[in-house]
């Protein structure tokens, strides 16, 4: 903030200190507290294994090693995992933008005949839902079941982002609208070449919306995919989580089970380092995107609180 | 008149061709919210009609909604359910400390960090404090069951080294710890997130009421309490209905990776919401029409308790969601 020379300085008094030294101390301890858990498993995972049980590693590696990652990147399963990730990020993405947005942007508009009973349509199921049976019924009767557009086709449209555009599209000037109705194109032209490429930061937002909601769902795949090659980062990181704790247990029981067989066949390493190397690579795309995003979604955030 | 007459009598005939006409001249329109809808009908509005499977016997291969109807058995079983009690007790618990811990401290934090005028480090906290939200909680849960790990983990060691504790607790072995530890988690995650909202309408504050306020004296402290937090209260109230019509929610994910899917036996009697209650009975115990009610039961109840708390907001002239 720029000093302002005209501005009065009221007189310190001594809970102005107080407050301060508690605003010092939250900002620090919420960046310790956040940051630590990371860094800390960023540490375990580029740490020699071996080194890694001595124990006392904090957040920087011991013994530096690419060693982990190697293991997680010669496993055939998580490219596969990987490729399901992303292609139903990118395509549940993509569409998803588009069919909210032009339902968003359809139903912002004042002209629209059959207003009302959309909206209405539109807003009820915000606030009921039927329900996890009703739904995992419907979607088995689709077909849906082990069947890659399970990602894709029930997320489409989500109506919470679905009144963020619209909004936003109300926010537009209406003569934008007129002046091209008057030139002759139409709603299908006016939206797709006026108002989309005019709405760069709530496109921004809710792409990052609908991109973090497929990038980490593993509940989906959890319910409808029994099949292994279907399955995203998330359920292989849940499935190395899951039995890594299995193996630890049989391990400390004095049982010694092989340690996931399939991950780790007949390589001297440690869960703990594996696991922290697959959960970095399924996190790396999202904490080098959201960055960047951030002035639009936070924007997209005060769009969404002035409610229309 | 004659209009009048026609639209009074129902010529309903004659208006639906209108409506239908005025569609088909606006058809560019139209057909831009057609797959939007169709898609709202089919994923919303079909399970809304999947409810009556909650008041039928419902058996693999029936065509849903053609089951035989057996009324409120489902609820009185329910209601009797042992699991059930103890499903809405953890439910209330967890959503109440979320409510009076979790729900104040995002408030708390904005309000601090806007007492904060060195720009750069401000916009780190508020990067740094959004990254566990973009996280799922599969992530998290991984980094918690290593955080707090009785072998190594930063917590015990922690906690072991300012010598608060001689023995590692494990946390994850005695159900005891579970309510903290999902509260603590949940602060964790979406402090940062869940501040946002109060920071762009603190943001939105005019300059001159401070202004004013150093001519008249007021020290930092009666500034936050007078005009800060008494300019965002809109925005609280209204993020308090939501939290109130979300009681219900005692957020599946984060309690589904905590216990491991409900593996971990030794936390199931503090960490079985209602969410998971639905889930074990339907998907793994494939009690279909039960677990149906349970869900229209939940569902039911935040609606009302949504409304219920709107209309509360509203008698007492404060901002509403609807």
């Amino acid at each position: 903030m720029a000093k302002n020379p005209n501005k009065i300085r009221a007189k310190r008094v001594a809970s102005d200190y107080v407050i301060d030294i508690i605003m010092i101390v939250t900002i620090v301890l919420v960046l310790v507290l956040t940051l630590y858990p990371f860094l800390n498993a960023l540490a375990i995972s580029l740490n020699d294994s071996n080194d890694t049980t001595l124990g006392g590693l904090t957040i920087y590696p011991r013994k530096f090693t690419w060693r982990n990652y190697e293991l997680v990147f010669t496993n055939q399963k998580i490219w596969m995992a990987y490729f399901i990730t992303i292609a139903r990020t990118v395509i549940g993405t993509v569409g998803g933008v588009l069919i909210t947005g032009m339902l968003a942007f359809a139903i912002s508009r004042t002209n629209l005949v059959g207003k009302k009973v959309y909206a209405m349509l539109c807003l009820i199921p915000m606030y009921f839902g039927g329900g996890l049976m009703p739904t995992y019924f419907l979607i088995l009767n689709l077909g849906l079941k082990n069947n890659f557009l399970v990602y894709i086709i029930p997320a489409l449209v989500n109506l919470w982002n679905m009144i963020l555009m619209r909004s936003y599209f109300q926010s537009l000037p209406e003569a934008l609208e007129e002046s091209a109705l008057i030139d002759g194109a139409n709603y299908i032209t006016i939206f797709f070449k006026i108002y989309f490429p005019l709405s760069t930061p709530i496109i921004a937002t809710i792409a990052l919306y609908f991109g973090v909601q497929h990038w980490n769902d593993w509940f989906q795949a959890n319910l409808y995919i029994t099949q292994d090659y279907l399955k995203p980062m998330q359920n292989v990181l849940l499935g190395i989580v899951n039995e890594a704790k299995f193996a630890e247990q049989m391990a400390s029981a004095g049982m010694g089970v092989t340690i996931d067989a399939n991950m780790l066949k007949g390589k001297e390493t440690n869960v703990r380092s594996i696991t922290m190397a697959t959960m970095f690579v399924t996190i790396i795309p999202i904490i080098i995107v959201y960055p960047f995003l951030q002035r639009y979604f936070v924007k997209g955030i005060m769009i969404g609180s002035v409610k229309g | 008149m004659r209009l009048k007459q026609a639209q009074a009598s129902g010529n309903t005939v004659l208006r639906k061709k209108n409506v239908f006409s005025r569609m088909l001249a606006q058809w560019d329109l139209q057909i831009l919210l057609v797959p939007g809808i169709l898609l709202v009908l089919l994923f919303s509005y079909v399970p809304m009609y999947g409810v009556v499977m909650g008041f039928q016997d419902f058996q693999l291969g029936d065509f849903p909604g053609f089951s035989q109807w057996v009324g409120f058995k489902h609820f009185q079983t329910m209601f009797a359910d042992k699991y059930f009690g103890l499903a809405m007790r953890n439910t209330l618990v967890i959503s109440a400390l979320k409510m009076f811990i979790g729900f104040p401290l995002p408030i708390l934090f904005a309000v601090l960090l806007n007492e904060m005028n060195f720009q750069p480090l401000k916009k780190t906290v508020q990067t740094v404090s959004y990254l566990p939200h973009f996280i799922s909680w599969v992530v998290c849960a991984t980094l918690m069951f290593d955080l707090m790990s009785t072998d190594g983990g930063a917590i015990n060691e922690f906690l072991m080294w300012i010598g608060v504790v001689k023995e590692p607790i494990g946390f994850f072995t005695e159900g005891k710890y579970f309510w903290g530890i999902t509260l603590c988690t949940d602060i964790w995650k979406e402090l940062g997130w869940n501040a946002i909202i109060f920071i762009s309408a603190i943001t939105s504050i005019s300059q001159d009421m401070y202004e004013a306020a150093d001519i008249d004296g007021a020290t930092r402290a009666q500034k936050m309490w007078h005009i800060t937090i008494k300019s965002i209260k809109p925005t609280i109230i209204l993020m308090f209905i939501f939290q109130v019509g979300g009681i219900l929610n005692a957020n599946f994910d984060q309690i589904m990776m905590l216990t491991k899917q409900m593996g971990n036996s030794m936390l199931k009697e503090y960490a079985d919401v209602l969410d998971t209650f639905i889930y074990r009975l339907g998907v793994s115990q494939g009690r279909f029409s039960f677990a149906a009610a349970a869900g229209l039961f939940k569902s039911i109840v935040n609606f009302a308790l949504l409304l219920g708390s709107n209309y509360v907001a509203g008698k007492f002239g404060e901002a509403q969601l609807f």
